[in-house]
């Protein structure tokens, strides 16, 4: 099941059976950009440091942080706290070429009172999983520039 | 030049980094309003601000009204960063104070050139903001030799700003770029340089009849 799959009903917003029983994340899916990603690449310093691996890095922490925030922020129903973790995942994700999940975060900055609970938590659920997939994909990629 | 960051995302701050670092810009990297107004506000403070519009504590656009009331000291230019799309986040933002405003994820060679244009804008205002200060000192002079000269009726000496008496030709010099040459004006040479000389004359032939 693909993203565009999960997500393209219109307004209704998700199948959340889609993701129900994910399958394990691969470093084959299409979460990250790698074209931009490795567009990093002419920014390296040339001082034996690696930008990108440092990029993943940092986001790998900050993700995981932020979708907890609004994991959290959902259940609380929170909605300026949720909004304000889902702009910034939105911002860095967007930087580092992780499309999936700053597509979901901007649909959770434009919620409002009229979205169902039941809307925001299967959002919620699959901003989960396309960030576990997202993160798999990224730390492949880590491993290999680190090998 | 020194340009300082204010992002809140750790990612985003680290890429804008290393972008101005690459272009040669000197880069001072702050996670909040609070702590680029601190550096803003110190010695020897940047010239130009990217600063995020989404921001724990004080905001992008507080932070640029802040900026723009704070007396003094010549505000940076500020080029805003947001993740917000749409024409009324960029009037907010121009109306808060900002100079440019840039939408993420955004193009680099997009931002190379806007900070570029930052830079030429400063550039010209620190040189505007030199002539200006240079023809200020240069029309304090020309007033002082426009206003009312305090000058002896007799021996034409005047008094200067410390209350001392100073001939006219070393006044002169010293408040204006003007420089003498000496000479004798015919009416001089007749009442006092003439009378003068033949005085000379006949002492020289007295002491010379004397002699002999």
């Amino acid at each position: 099941m693909s993203f565009d799959q999960v997500t393209n009903n219109g307004n209704e917003g998700i199948n959340p059976h889609a993701f129900a029983t994910p399958s394990p994340p691969g470093i084959t899916s299409d979460a990250v950009d790698m074209e931009l990603l490795n567009a990093f690449e002419e920014l390296q310093l040339g001082d034996g440091s690696d930008l990108i691996v440092e990029l993943i890095d940092l986001y790998l922490l900050d993700a995981a942080q932020r979708v907890t925030e609004i994991r959290e922020a959902s259940i609380e129903t929170e909605w300026v706290l949720l909004k304000r973790a889902a702009h910034t995942l939105r911002g860095s994700s967007g930087s580092l070429g992780v499309r999936h999940v700053a597509e979901i975060c901007e649909r959770l900055e434009r919620m409002d009172g009229r979205d169902s609970p039941q809307t925001v938590a299967d959002l919620v659920r699959l901003l989960e999983y396309e960030s576990a997939m997202a993160s798999a994909s990224l730390a492949a990629v880590r491993q290999r520039r680190l090998n | 030049m020194r340009v300082v960051i204010a992002e809140d995302d750790a990612v985003s701050r680290r890429i804008l980094e290393t972008l101005l670092r690459k272009w040669g810009y000197e880069v001072t990297t702050t996670l909040d309003g609070e702590a680029a107004w601190e550096v803003l506000q110190g010695p020897n403070a940047p010239s130009l601000a990217i600063l995020d519009v989404m921001m724990p504590g004080i905001d992008g656009l507080e932070l640029c009204r802040r900026l723009r009331q704070s007396p003094g000291s010549m505000a940076p230019y500020i080029i805003l960063l947001t993740a917000t799309q749409g024409v009324r986040e960029i009037v907010k933002g121009i109306e808060a104070g900002a100079d440019d405003y840039l939408t993420k994820p955004y193009d680099r060679d997009e931002l190379r050139v806007r900070v570029q244009v930052g830079a030429r804008i400063i550039e010209l205002q620190t040189k505007l903001a030199e002539r200006v200060s240079e023809l200020e000192v240069a029309l304090n002079h020309v007033k002082q030799l426009q206003g009312i000269l305090p000058i002896c009726s007799y021996c034409k000496k005047i008094r200067n700003d410390l209350n001392y008496w100073q001939n006219v030709e070393s006044y002169v010099a010293d408040h204006s770029q003007a420089e003498f040459s000496h000479g004798i004006c015919p009416s001089c040479y007749e009442t006092t340089v003439k009378p003068q000389l033949e005085s000379l004359q006949i002492s020289v032939s007295a002491e010379s009849d004397l002699s002999n």
